[in-house]
């Protein structure tokens, strides 16, 4: 048995993070104890920071020197972080940031659960920018998407933002990260080489600015070019921004992580991500029992979005449902993409609490009610 | 080998955006003096600076240079200086940028006694900006948010540094920037936290609202009112009122260097879990093989 704080840290020195700074918050603390009694020992770098803007910051450095580095924190720390992770994004720096939920928005209630900050992982920093969001709905998950999630950043140059929520993090169950083979969920060329570039990403992420290993770059976040020195030209930027953006996007295929259950056999999808996706697995096992036809897209990535995935299923079903423990952040970008096949319904909860499989049946139920008596 | 002045400097991105009579550029060439001066390494030398006018000086320097976000360079570097303990790390930052928004990021490192050197550039302005007021102007100064005067009172930055643990503190002024120079290269010398203020005179933003547009006039004023700290010491509290105490505030040589420490502390973690796991081991085997 094993807490999913502690599963995420695990992932995370077996991905090779050697750099770990942070401030303590409920419910993530967990993995920064867990960091503080690894890292020194296996000669890596722990601090403990004076605040989370400092934390980001402190691993960005690191980041630089070419250490593998993450941070770890929940809601009002992860609102801190958000100019550093704007910073990292337009210097290119790979970063790890786990945002383990908990319900706000403010101090809300730091032990219970919520997937409040979607949309703040999204869209929290200004500007325009890519991001690679990953959702853990498990304790296995909180290690292997650690793992993806570490590969991600390292891979295509850019903070990698991996979402909990309060009772992922905190939960315990069986998992052993001997059985990391079943629950590998990326491949490839994984080169950690510090500054190293996929050949197939030469062309959208620019040459890595490394200090030392015999260079001496300069490196801004003002308006610059791939020489790393600022550059005011419009089209220059223009060039250099949508490549920024353009290294994720066009790479959605790679990074988009779901799995389909009763794939087409449902006329309901149960789209869900996190904790939510644990409950939308029950219920599919509920529906079966009781008759109803219902699929379940779980979604591991939630940026960039899995348009394809989301519109090959939205083809198929007659209403795709997605619970959510927030008023319908995920449900509106689902509908955006799928709303001109299916009929998407938001179910939300702020109150600290999970759903229930019931609930989530219940509503199923009323659906296709409505449906058949139209 | 010894590394020219020009070397140390991005030739092909000057002139500077500082405007003229600016006192960055004189106390940058100060720091690029030392450089030569230590023969210091390109690849293994590091300038983090943050947001602001002096911050900009990491877009001339040819060293690694990180310009970074307002008010956390200090922290940056920490996270530079602890992945890479042999780089030279120095911080180039300003009195808003440090003392302001990045507050608590200078007592920190202060606090860690870590081996970084900060080159505080202290305009008593925030010069990018306009000329609003900062943490260090005085009662009475004029700026573009304090059309009346400044009714706060100014940090003592030398004060606040050495009070939150750094274990050098230095301050000058550009008008003499001899001096200025070898406390840079004293403060990059020591090992722990090394905190240099640079007085610098901003005519355009500060002067011109303060009745000294002339950056000669207020190159004069703070040499007038700079006194060593050897004559501030025989000096009334009344006649210190106004001056400028420049040279080395304080040293410790002895206190605890933080990098050296942690690599300490990590090696008895390492050594404590090593004989924690010899102790499992001996717990587990079978009962023969204890002997």
């Amino acid at each position: 048995m094993i807490q999913g704080n502690r599963a995420c840290a695990l992932g995370a020195l077996d991905a090779g993070v050697s750099f770990f700074a942070g401030y303590p918050i409920t419910p993530s603390s967990e993995i920064m104890e867990a960091m503080a009694e690894e890292l020194p020992k296996s000669g890596g770098v722990f601090l403990q920071m004076e605040d989370e803007i400092a934390s980001i910051c402190a691993c960005i450095g690191a980041s630089l020197a070419g250490d593998l580095a993450m941070t770890a924190t929940s809601g009002p720390g992860f609102s801190l972080m958000q100019e550093g992770l704007g910073y990292a994004i337009m210097i290119e720096t790979p970063l790890l940031i786990v945002n383990v939920m908990r319900v706000g928005p403010s101090t809300g209630r730091p032990t219970a659960p919520s997937q409040g900050d979607v949309m703040q992982a999204r869209w929290g920093t200004h500007g325009d920018h890519p991001a690679i969001v990953l959702a853990a709905s498990n304790v296995a998950d909180m290690y292997r998407l650690t793992m993806a999630a570490v590969r991600f950043a390292q891979r295509f140059r850019t903070p990698v933002i991996l979402l909990a929520d309060q009772m992922v993090g905190q939960m315990r169950e069986s998992f052993s990260p001997e059985l990391v083979g079943r629950y590998r969920l990326t491949s490839g060329d994984f080169d950690f080489t510090p500054g190293y570039i996929h050949p197939d990403l030469a062309r959208e992420v620019h040459r890595p600015h490394v200090l030392g290993q015999g260079e001496h770059p300069h490196v801004t976040g003002l308006y610059h070019d791939f020489t790393g020195f600022p550059n005011n030209d419009p089209d220059q930027s223009s060039e250099f921004l949508r490549e920024l953006y353009n290294k994720v996007a066009h790479h959605r295929d790679e990074l988009c992580l779901y799995d389909v259950k009763n794939e087409g056999k449902g006329r309901v999808c149960i789209v869900a991500y996190g904790s939510c996706a644990r409950t939308a697995r029950a219920a599919w096992r509920l529906a079966e029992q009781e008759g109803l036809p219902v699929e379940v897209l779980h979604l591991y990535t939630l940026f960039p979005l899995p348009v394809e995935i989301i519109q090959t299923v939205a083809r198929r079903v007659e209403f795709m449902l997605i619970p959510e423990l927030n008023l319908g952040q995920y449900a509106h970008e689902v509908r955006k993409m799928a709303e001109q096949w299916t009929t998407v319904i938001g179910m939300g909860k702020i109150d600290g609490t999970l759903f229930t499989p019931r609930e989530i049946l219940d509503r199923i139920g009323e659906l296709i009610g409505k449906y058949e008596s139209v | 080998m010894t590394l020219q002045i020009e070397q140390y400097l991005h030739t092909e991105r000057l002139p500077h955006i500082w405007c003229p009579g600016c006192g960055l550029g004189i106390v940058t060439g100060a720091f690029l003096r030392v450089l030569v001066d230590l023969g210091l390494e390109r690849e293994n030398t590091v300038v983090v600076s943050g947001i602001g006018c002096s911050s900009r000086a990491a877009n001339y320097l040819d060293v690694g240079t990180v310009h970074s976000i307002h008010g956390r360079a200090l922290a940056v570097a920490t996270g530079v200086k602890m992945a890479r303990p042999n780089f030279k790390v120095v911080v180039f930052t300003g009195d808003g940028d440090a003392a302001a928004i990045g507050g608590n990021h200078l007592i920190h490192a202060c606090r860690r006694n870590i081996d970084i050197t900060c080159i505080l550039f202290n305009n008593q302005t925030y010069g990018m900006t306009g000329g609003q007021t900062a943490p260090t102007m005085n009662v009475g100064d004029r700026s573009t948010t304090a059309r009346h005067g400044q009714i706060e009172r100014p940090f003592d930055l030398c004060r606040l540094t050495q009070a939150a643990g750094a274990s050098f503190v230095a301050r000058g002024v550009a008008a003499n920037i001899r001096e200025m120079e070898k406390l840079i290269k004293r403060g990059m010398q020591h090992v722990g936290f090394s905190f240099v203020e640079a007085v610098v005179p901003c005519p355009t933003e500060f002067g011109r609202r303060n009745g000294m547009s002339n950056p000669i006039n207020m190159l004069e004023d703070a040499r007038a009112r700079a006194v060593s700290v050897a004559k501030a010491a025989k000096m009334s509290p009344e006649e210190l009122q106004g001056k400028i105490v420049t040279g080395v505030l304080h040293e410790d040589e002895s206190a605890p260097e933080f990098q050296q420490v942690y690599a300490a502390a990590a090696a008895l973690q390492a050594e404590a879990t090593e004989a924690q796991s010899q102790v499992d081991d001996l717990v587990k085997a079978p009962a023969g093989d204890k002997g």
